[in-house]
């Protein structure tokens, strides 16, 4: 293992990231350790262990994996839900998976779950055995059933142990070496370069500015961002000393057909004292300079006037009007932070409470308050999209951090209006750039899902939230995304918990100091291989140039059952209905060229 | 406004499709057998974009309403035969801009209004005409299916044949028998003419249990399972009275059905009722089966309410989605209205029916009260889950035909066909329900039906329409005595002339597939598509793509199988070689990744 060889000597520089504050995403030294199968192994685990764990033994914060790992392994029996049969076998822990080993004589393949896909844990001993039910980030319910009490309790700290290590570095994507995969493949997709050069490619009011390259002007702002040309990268560092976090006004999107864009940006610091920026107010009007001529602006503010105003006590506020002539402030508040995980928690909790399954369900959705937060959001984005394509208006995005609600906004506003970000690459790189390059801290936000028992410190499905109003424009407008469900779903788990690197961190900074990009694989070459597409396309697609519009009507929303209750039901009809699509879509081909053609990375069968 | 007019357009060409004549000098469409009553101004007040200038035609058929404003393509096309209720609003006196004039209740979930000049007597001869021609019964004048001329390449009425329906189902066979005993409803006036019974129970024993069975609707065969030969069997309830009467010739009856099955030591016997209902039943001479009387039966209760209770629930329906959708607590007033409860209810007691059956572990004998509403409900649908058959189109035709028109569900009562007293407590949704849940199903297995949201729509539309004889009437009977089947077209004849319009691309043929939808609340939802679809607000953004790629998807199906077929041919005409086999779908699978 060459590759990993190198590795192991590697000591990495301890946080030195914000002066003063420190990385969250807790770096640590990883020097390389004994195994953590201590137990003799069956020549199945060694098989497992020489596929997952090609890397260093995983350490943790100086201590050993194998130090957390209370036993090696138990009889179990794994109950999965209704649909799938329970599973009897060797139950076995390791450093960053749950194991089990069906034994030699049995059909089944090996069980594997991630642990940090465990999101919170419970046991119970009864006799001389006893349960364990995980409940997973991706909203699965499991149950163990051990044999030995002894065994159960030491599984059990070992999970709890193993699945609530904080440090990056030696997470599971530092290890993952998927065969057909090389490092670093998909990682130079979706640089902000790549957009730069088709929004110059349709106007020449833009540049792509490289204040940023060290992240000392914004942490949570990727290397290169775009700006007007007409300002300089002094007067954009000026402006990031007035917005919260560093985060000036860059562009998100450029719509062509009217010669708008849309921006974002966190709030501004006017602080009691109603503070000023002249570099600020010069880069909104270089703004609408550039834009059509007599172009207007609105601000849309994501939170309330009462809040906005409120935020002027600490520190925060927002633009006056008569610092930003030609801006129009727009007032809508989206809820965001602990009551929109709340709102997750509830939803998830009515969601899987089986006993009540007739009355008052509808009612308890109402409560759950999710489909309304999906409303807000997409009515939120329509307006954005709406000032640009029918007033012809130039937009910009915050609400406080401009990390959340913000991003939400713009990158529905794009889907809503943008043909291509509705395409798989298209939407690959909307994601790229609007949520993992602008900074959304993924790690603080999905650091747990809907079950933990933990006060929520930073966690709030923002990106959950998204996934769910794409899936409701999909759901409208069944021809127009080129993804299915597929995608959303998988997006949606490793966003919680995955073997690849691209969801790890809180930002570019980040990422650069772990070194996400060279040690890790990207999820975008694991999606984008040939044997995924057809879980992950949507068959009905034909391209529409047109914006699409959803109904944000209370009967147009729906529970996403897909996501909320694909534990609880039988997937096989809509997974046949899917299937069937594909079949009629792929026999079109068929029956299109009598010769058919088969691509060239295309594996032969 | 835009929206609206789209949506009319819609319709406008599909009455077009259908073969309907043009009027050339008023540009209104005129069905064969249609004629023209009057026409007049008036300003319907559209509830979604204000009052509209137009002109109205009245036919013996529909109202007609075409915009007579420039920025307006608006037009209406309402069949006479879904008023329920005309009523007129404001007096001679009345001030206030468009005040006065006619208040349309419809059957279809939605009402009309217009606004008439005060002067002269218009809105009197508008009311008269309207009432005469939407409640014909009132007034001595026929049903339009009556006069009705129109001329279909197929007849509908063929579709359904029991002689045949039953063989398909392996009838007659050692354990029952085809009886003709009810030829001239002498048995049974609200059964069909030919019923399936068990072989040992003899014409006189028919009889003497008719005696004991509401409206003498007897234990019939509706299903057999094809290799478990376990029956679904319906009836009414029995004669129990408060007396607690019992029947020998009852007892001993169902205990030969149960014994029709070697395998089974108990015939189960649901109830839809509440049980308290059906106690209820004693008081006016009904009941159920004791455990005392019946040795070999279990019963069990399904808790579906009666008539009344469906009939104000889908107006609490109608209340908040019409004109107005309740925006700030949907989902609990929608939960308020108790549909989907109700929906649910149903839904898992033909779960029931379907799992007993198919699991071989007992025959199932199904009534309620009288054995024409939940009870049909129940079996159609557990028939529905059962056998493939009956989701094809003309499978489901042939479902409907049997369990609901032949077997006496009083449609005309229940819909009030062209009947004035809106009122009357004898109507209710409970065929509107059945249809409901078959396309709850629909959405849960998207692959099963060979039929899609249109045809089930379409045949709504025609329930109340009095176009086709389809629902007139309530019985077998007196369908007869009208001679509807010679007098009047049959709705399947539109269908199935034009099946194209109706199908389901992604329909997938099973044999033998039980299908079990999860009747939960969480996985049922309200139609959207059809008790909203009058508001333009809730339309989907853009359903002409959406059908139009659905019709390219089943023709480029069509073309597919035909070439399969060609190939197969081909294939095995040169089964020697190897190297021209380029057919299986397996093998073809590599380049669905082709343009990736």
């Amino acid at each position: 293992m060459p590759a990993t060889q190198s590795l192991k000597k590697r000591k990495i520089v301890s946080a030195s990231c914000d002066s003063g504050t420190s990385c969250p995403a807790g770096v640590a030294s990883c020097p390389a350790s004994s195994c953590p199968f201590r137990s003799p192994r069956s020549p199945r685990l060694k098989l497992l262990e020489s596929a997952l764990l090609l890397g260093p033994r995983p350490t943790a914060g100086g201590m050993e994996f194998s130090e957390l790992i209370r036993t090696g392994r138990a009889q179990a029996e794994l109950l999965r839900g209704p649909g799938a049969p329970p599973l009897r076998g060797t139950l076995c822990v390791t450093g960053h998976h749950l194991l089990l080993s069906p034994g030699p004589q049995a059909t089944s393949d090996l069980w594997l779950l991630l642990l940090r896909s465990v999101d919170s844990i419970e046991k119970r001993v009864a006799g001389d055995s006893g349960t364990i039910t995980l409940r997973c980030k991706d909203l699965r319910v499991l149950q163990l059933d051990i044999e030995g009490v002894e065994a159960t309790l030491d599984i059990a700290r070992s999970i709890e142990a193993l699945s609530s290590l904080e440090s990056v570095i030696t997470s599971f994507p530092f290890f993952y070496r998927p065969k057909g995969l090389r490092l670093g493949d998909a990682w130079h997709f979706h640089p902000p370069e790549h957009y730069y050069k088709r929004v110059a490619r349709e106007t020449n009011a833009w540049r792509l500015s490289e204040v940023n390259e060290d992240f000392s002007v914004c942490p949570s702002y990727p290397r290169a961002v775009i700006v007007p040309r007409a300002v300089d990268d002094d007067a954009l560092a000026r402006s990031a000393r007035f917005r919260q976090g560093g985060r000036f006004p860059v562009l998100s999107y450029h719509h062509a057909p009217s010669g708008t864009v849309l921006l974002r940006s966190s709030q501004p610091l006017t602080g009691p004292q109603k503070r000023r920026c002249a570099e600020d107010e010069e880069l909104l009007r270089a703004v609408l300079a550039g834009a059509r001529p007599g172009a207007r602006g609105f601000i849309v503010d994501t939170r309330s006037a009462q809040a906005a105003k409120q935020a002027r006590m600490t520190g925060g506020g927002t633009e006056a009007k008569a610092a930003y002539p030609g801006w129009k402030r727009l007032h809508r508040p989206m809820e965001r932070g602990r009551p929109l995980q709340e709102s997750f928690v509830r939803l998830v909790e009515a969601c899987g409470d089986l006993e009540q399954s007739m009355d008052r369900w509808l009612s308890r959705l109402e409560g759950c308050r999710w489909l309304a937060h999906v409303k807000e959001a997409l009515s939120t984005a329509c307006l954005a999209a709406q000032g640009m394509e029918r007033e012809g208006a130039c937009i910009l995005v915050h609400g406080a951090e401009g990390t959340d609600s913000t991003l939400l906004v713009t990158s529905l506003a794009q889907l809503i209006l943008d043909p291509l970000s509705r395409t798989m690459t298209g939407f690959q790189e909307l994601v790229e750039r609007e949520w993992i390059q602008a900074g959304h801290p993924f790690q603080l936000r999905c650091a747990h899902s809907a079950f933990s028992h933990a006060r929520p410190k930073h966690e709030a499905p923002t990106f959950l939230l998204f996934l769910d109003c794409v899936w409701q424009l999909g759901r409208q407008f069944p021809l127009s995304l080129e993804f299915g469900e597929g995608l959303l779903l998988a997006l949606f788990e490793h966003a919680y918990a995955s073997p690849f690197g691209t969801f790890l961190c809180n930002s570019e900074k980040e990422r650069c100091l772990c070194e996400v990009r060279t040690r890790t694989h990207s999820l975008w070459s694991g999606l984008n291989q040939p044997k995924e597409q057809r879980k992950l396309r949507n068959p009905l697609y034909v391209l529409n140039p047109l914006a699409i519009w959803p109904s944000v009507e209370p009967q147009s929303l729906r529970l996403w059952q897909g996501l909320f209750l694909r534990w609880t039901r039988p997937p096989e009809p809509s997974e046949a209905a899917w299937e069937k699509v594909w079949q009629i879509v792929t026999d079109k081909e068929k029956t299109e060229g009598s010769q058919p053609t088969v691509s060239a990375s295309e594996p032969q069968p | 406004m835009v929206q609206e007019s789209v949506l009319n357009t819609n319709n406008f060409k599909k009455t077009s499709r259908d073969g309907v004549n043009w009027d050339l000098s008023e540009a209104v469409p005129r069905l064969p057998g249609e004629t023209h009553v009057a026409d007049k101004e008036v300003i319907y007040i559209c509830p979604f974009n204000g009052p509209i200038k137009g002109r109205v035609y009245i036919t013996n058929y529909r109202l007609y309403l075409r915009s007579l404003e420039t920025d307006s393509a608006l037009i209406l096309d309402v069949p006479l035969g879904v008023i329920s209720r005309i009523e007129k609003m404001g007096g001679a006196t009345s001030r206030g801009e468009n005040s006065y004039g006619l208040d349309i209740t419809c059957k279809d979930m939605r009402n009309l209004r217009f606004a008439l000049k005060q002067e002269g007597h218009s809105r009197r001869d508008m009311f008269e005409i309207l009432t005469r021609h939407a409640f014909p019964l009132a007034h001595s004048l026929p049903i339009f299916a009556f006069l009705n001329e129109e001329k279909f390449n197929v007849d509908g009425w063929m579709v359904y044949n029991p002689v045949e329906e039953y063989r398909r189902q392996g009838l007659p066979n050692h354990h029952w028998r085809i009886t003709f005993i009810n030829k001239c409803y002498e048995l049974c006036d609200t059964y069909p003419s030919l019923l399936v019974v068990p072989y040992r129970a003899s014409d006189e024993d028919l009889r003497r249990v008719a005696t004991f069975r509401s409206r003498n609707r007897i234990p019939v065969l509706s299903w057999i399972h094809p290799e478990n030969k376990t029956v679904i069997v319906r009836c009414s309830q029995p004669l129990v009275g408060m007396s607690g009467k019992r029947n020998k010739d009852d007892e001993k009856y169902l205990d030969v059905i149960r014994e029709t099955n070697r395998q089974i030591s108990k015939l189960t016997i649901y109830d839809a009722r509440p049980n308290v209902n059906a106690v209820a039943n004693k008081a006016t001479g009904g009941g159920y089966e004791s455990d005392d009387a019946y040795h070999n039966a279990e019963l069990f209760f399904l808790d579906i309410h009666n008539i009344h209770v469906m009939r104000e629930s889908l107006k609490k329906v109608k209340d908040i989605v019409y004109p107005n959708v309740e925006e700030s607590h949907w989902l609990s007033s929608l939960e308020s209205t108790h549909w989907l409860e109700h929906i649910k209810l149903v839904l898992t007691g033909a779960i029931q029916v379907a799992d007993k059956v198919s699991s071989g572990k007992s025959s199932v004998l199904v009534h309620c009260s009288d054995g024409w509403d939940r009870t049909a409900q129940l079996t159609s649908l557990a028939m529905l889950m059962l056998d493939s058959f009956y989701r094809s189109i003309e499978g489901f035709e042939i479902l409907v035909q049997k369990e609901w028109i032949s077997f006496g569900h009083k449609f005309a009562s229940r819909i009030g066909h062209g009947d004035k007293n809106h009122a009357d407590a004898d109507r209710s949704p409970i065929f509107l329900q059945f249809i409901d849940c078959v396309w709850q199903m629909s959405k849960q297995f998207p692959t099963a039906f060979e039929f899609n949201e249109q045809f089930l729509i379409t045949i709504l539309d025609h329930l109340y329409s009095c176009r086709f004889g389809t629902f007139l009437y309530n019985c077998e009977s007196a369908r007869e005595r009208q001679k509807v089947t010679e007098r009047t077209v049959s709705l399947w004849s539109l269908i199935n002339s034009n099946k194209d319009r109706f199908k389901n691309p992604f329909y997938t043929k099973e044999i033998n597939r039980v299908l079990y939808p999860v009747a939960s609340m969480r996985h049922l939802e309200l139609w959207v598509n059809y008790y909203i679809r009058w508001n333009p607000r809730i339309k989907q953004q853009q359903p002409n793509p959406v059908e139009q790629r659905y019709l390219e998807l089943l023709a480029l199906r069509d073309e597919y199988i035909k070439r399969l077929e060609e190939l197969q041919l081909a294939n095995s005409a040169k089964l020697s070689d190897p190297s021209t086999s380029p057919s299986s779908p397996s093998q073809m699978m590599p380049h669905v990744q082709t343009h990736f």
